[in-house]
């Protein structure tokens, strides 16, 4: 290319190849399953930083795009795996220096008497510059029934650095999709300065079974298949049930599968145990789950 | 005079980019940040006040320019410096210090002379400025 | 094994066979350890040469004698147990020789140098003998005190970090008067140097009474640091003819305020360790020049490595030493230095062939030494010297100040300049080692002195090959 073109064209291409950011859009695909619309917007969110990068290097300047984002969606579907590959994006697109992920809730923001607050805001915010800060369940931040609670302080410190810092950091906000409607209502200041909306779906049936699969090959187990039976009915039951944490709850159950295995094995320790029923988890281990009583 | 205390001291006032790099440089060896400030530069006044306690895992200069920037509106007046702690076996102390604010005038130090006995004398280093009493200095 | 009846027979033995020799013999974690190059005689055999190499510095004389069998004699004997022919180098050996540690006095290098390089440097079946390095046991290091002071504790009290130290020494070496040396001083201190420093040969003579040098000299680092705001020092060589001339100087430094006194290394082990003692109990740093050495560490064939020097000053208590510029007028192979380097500053020093280090040594929490640089060295090699020597490390420019076209003020400040651009841009991540020039040159396009030292020594280079080099690498001395 000779350089004569290069002052009013881009490669898209080999802005991209340049960026490395395809690895990691890969590796959330591997990583996770399903997710077909949270992958689709992480990368309609990659192309248009890359579009804006391409724009910033013809010296087509814009005001800098805000980066802040929230996830929504139920526990255990993958916002904070998204995140950290959202951090590696923004990263390897030049939108943040260093690249990490700072995760935290309401009380590591918050203090317990005045003057608190905003020490602990700030010095969570200090950590995570030149990286992305993960809130989750940020509307724990929002008390209005509790007219004395300092959550408001450390939200107004929050929106400062939000708006005068875009470059130094993103903050990603996080939590149940209604709750954090409510939540952005209430506090339009921060809603506005969020460019970036991504919900994150529950996983269905099928999706579930693949997360379990892929669990316990990581672990080097198989089900056999009686227990593959007692999944399939398994999921439903426990989708239906309170406190579902959709991938989280589903790696609680093989926890506990592997326990009631390992129990099984040990009556039958007056006999040589194959490799084969080391690995194996029977109907029996799930089926003698509470979600079956 | 200028007081050459510090890694830098010798250099043209560094630019607030110049000291972010100099910070980013001590993040990467994994070494803590604090900020201090002092009316008093006399060379063996080692204990200026902390603008807080040192930065622990912090991953960029930004986070500490934040203070190094508060401080020096604070003490607009004051020498601050910026000081890295490495807390690794065998060092355990400062690895880096480096002035980032002085004041605009510095009226240095006075040499007194005491004669004792023969032709010994004692040496007493004494600040201009702290004839003035704190809070009151480099008006 | 030989039977006692035939073993302590009257009549001269073999040493391999007197027991000198264990090819199976595995070091304890206490023994002291010594790696010894030997050039045996025409004819003997290298194995036997190691044995009497072990037996000499040990507890072996020239014949059998029946008295050993009134010892535990063989605890007491040293046993070599391995030899390796030297590589590329025909008729030379490297033999390992362990020591029990009763052998061994505590807290006395005298005592452990009498043994290890006794007698033995002088035996008739070795053409040379050549003390390359040795590993001290933790429990051995423990009996001594270490550097009086040492670099966490030097960089502390003179509030100075993230950088070299800048020095130099006063030139001419001899024949100032005690105020115009006091003057010289004075001017390289407010230019910009931390430390300015007496010369080995400096003591009380004609021309300068060692008082009169030191109420100059004290005049001059207390008005320099009154003019700078900066703890300034003058290595005030105490040097005298004995240990209580010594001891009468250095409190003399003392009482004037000096925060560093200075020795030469040809008063001897026992008095540097009395110094030492006297320097960790008096608040002071003390500074080794390590005059004379070149007479048995230069050569490769024959005498002791500096490195092992460097091991036993350590031990003995001195907070600086003399070790070498790579770049500079002095010998100096890059790789032998950053040895010697690490045995100065290291926690724990890795076995390392390349570099001479033939053994893991941990330093048992002994404070470091700092590495001083000196000789021949200028403003322009600060890339070269920041690189090769790191950042504890006193680097001493003494013509380079003194020598200065626009004086001596000048010649400091184009020190302190080159070295402070060059540290920032290292910080920075610049590439000094190929941009120094330039980063210097854009230096001294607002620094005047340092513009002058650039065009007065820029082609300033001592070029000659090294004689104490590493045998496991082929190396060359950079310009």
């Amino acid at each position: 290319m000779s350089s004569g073109i290069a002052t009013d064209h881009v490669n898209l291409n080999s802005l991209l190849a340049d960026s490395n950011v395809n690895e990691v859009l890969q590796e959330l695909d591997t990583e996770l399953i399903g997710l077909k619309p949270v992958k689709a917007r992480v990368r309609d969110i990659a192309s248009l930083l890359l579009v804006e990068r391409a724009r910033k290097q013809l010296g087509l300047v814009g005001s800098a795009p805000s980066l802040h984002m929230s996830f929504t969606g139920n526990p255990g579907t993958g916002k904070t795996t998204v995140a950290l590959r959202m951090a590696q994006i923004l990263h390897r697109l030049g939108y943040v220096r260093k690249g990490h992920l700072v995760a935290v809730t309401r009380d590591d923001l918050v203090g317990q008497y005045i003057g608190h607050t905003a020490p602990k805001t700030k010095e969570v915010l200090k950590k995570a510059m030149g990286g992305v800060l993960f809130i989750d369940e940020a509307y724990y931040l929002y008390r209005p029934e509790n007219e004395r609670d300092y959550g408001m302080e450390a939200i107004e410190i929050l929106l400062q650095v939000m708006e005068n810092q875009r470059d130094d950091l993103v903050v990603i906000l996080a939590g149940y999709a209604e709750r954090m409607n409510t939540f952005f209502k209430s506090n339009p200041g921060l809603s506005s300065r969020i460019a970036h909306h991504i919900d994150f779906p529950d996983y269905n049936a099928m999706e579930l079974e693949q997360i379990a699969d892929s669990m316990l090959k990581k672990m080097e187990y198989r089900l056999s298949v009686s227990g593959l039976e007692a999944l399939r009915e398994y999921i439903p039951k426990r989708a239906q049930q309170p406190h579902f944490a959709n991938g989280r709850s589903i790696r609680n159950a093989l926890d506990r599968a592997r326990l009631r295995q390992a129990n099984r094995l040990f009556s039958l320790k007056d006999r040589p145990l194959s490799r084969d029923e080391l690995m194996t988890i029977e109907g029996e281990d799930l089926r003698n789950s509470r979600v079956f009583t | 005079m200028k007081i050459t205390q510090g890694t830098f001291s010798f250099l043209p006032d560094l630019t607030d980019a110049e000291i972010g790099m100099q910070i980013n440089y001590a993040l990467k060896q994994g070494w803590a940040i604090g900020v201090e400030y002092t009316d008093d530069p006399h060379p063996r006044n080692f204990y200026w006040e902390m603008w807080g306690n040192p930065m622990f895992d912090l991953r960029d200069a930004a986070g500490v320019m934040v203070e190094v920037l508060a401080c020096r509106k604070a003490h607009s007046k004051l020498y601050v410096r910026v000081n890295a702690f490495d807390s690794t076996l065998g060092f355990e102390s400062t690895r880096l210090s480096f002035i980032v604010n002085r004041p605009k005038d510095e009226p240095g130090f006075l040499l007194r002379r005491t004669e004792v006995s023969g032709r010994q004398i004692q040496y007493t280093t004494e600040s201009y400025a702290t004839r003035a009493p704190e809070g009151r200095r480099y008006e | 094994m030989v039977k006692p009846a035939d073993r302590y027979k009257s009549g001269v033995m073999p040493y391999a066979k007197m027991g000198y020799w264990d090819a199976d013999y595995v070091p304890k974690d206490t023994d002291v350890i010594a790696c010894f190059r030997i050039t045996p005689q025409d004819g003997v055999d290298p194995i036997e040469a190691a044995a009497a190499v072990a037996g000499e510095s040990s507890t072996a004389t020239w014949t059998v004698v029946w008295t050993d069998r009134l010892t535990a004699c063989d605890h007491y004997r040293a046993k070599a147990y391995r030899v390796d022919p030297v590589p590329g180098i025909p008729g030379q050996y490297f033999s390992y020789i362990a020591y029990e540690l009763d052998l061994f006095e505590e807290d006395s290098i005298a005592n452990l140098t009498a043994s290890i390089i006794g007698n033995v440097f002088g035996f008739k079946p070795l053409k040379a003998l050549r003390l390359e390095d040795m590993r001290i046991p933790v429990a051995y290091l423990k009996t001594f005190q270490g550097p009086a002071t040492g670099i966490v504790v030097e960089r502390e009290r003179l509030d100075k970090f993230g950088r070299p130290l800048l020095g130099a020494t006063t030139k001419p070496k001899l024949g100032l008067s005690g105020k115009n040396y006091g003057r010289v001083v004075y001017e390289a201190l407010k230019g910009g140097l931390d430390f300015v420093k007496d010369d080995e040969n400096i003591n009380s003579q004609p021309f300068m009474g060692w008082r009169d040098r030191f109420l100059y000299c004290m005049e001059a680092v207390n008005k320099a640091s009154a003019a700078t705001g900066e703890i300034k020092g003058h290595y005030l060589n105490v040097t005298a003819g004995t240990v209580e001339n010594m001891y009468e100087r250095a409190e003399f430094a003392k009482q004037l305020g000096s925060c560093i006194i200075m020795i030469d290394l040809v008063i001897g082990y026992s008095s540097i360790q009395s110094m030492a003692k006297w320097a960790r109990k008096n608040d002071m740093i003390l500074h080794l020049h390590r005059a004379g050495h070149g007479t048995y560490t230069r050569q490769k064939s024959h005498g002791v490595s500096f490195r092992v020097i460097a091991k036993w000053m350590r031990m003995a208590g001195v907070d600086h030493i003399h070790a070498g510029t790579v770049v500079g007028k002095l010998e100096g192979d890059p790789n032998v230095i950053k040895g010697i380097y690490s045995v100065c500053r290291d926690s724990f020093t890795k076995k390392n062939l390349e570099q001479g280090i033939f053994f893991d040594q941990d330093w048992a929490g002994l404070r470091k030494m700092m590495p001083v640089a000196s000789g021949g060295i200028h403003a322009g090699q600060m890339h070269q010297l920041i690189e090769y020597l790191g950042e504890d490390v006193v680097l001493q420019f003494g013509g380079g100040t003194i020598g200065h076209p626009m004086g001596i003020q000048a010649g400091a400040t184009a020190n302190r300049v080159a070295l402070e651009t060059m540290v920032k841009a290292r910080n920075e991540g610049k590439d000094i080692w190929n941009e120094g020039p330039q980063i210097l040159a854009d230096a001294a396009k607002w620094c005047a002195p340092l513009r002058a030292a650039l065009d007065t020594w820029k082609d300033v280079t001592f070029n000659y090959e090294s004689t104490d080099t590493a045998d496991f690498v082929p190396t060359a001395t950079p310009a």
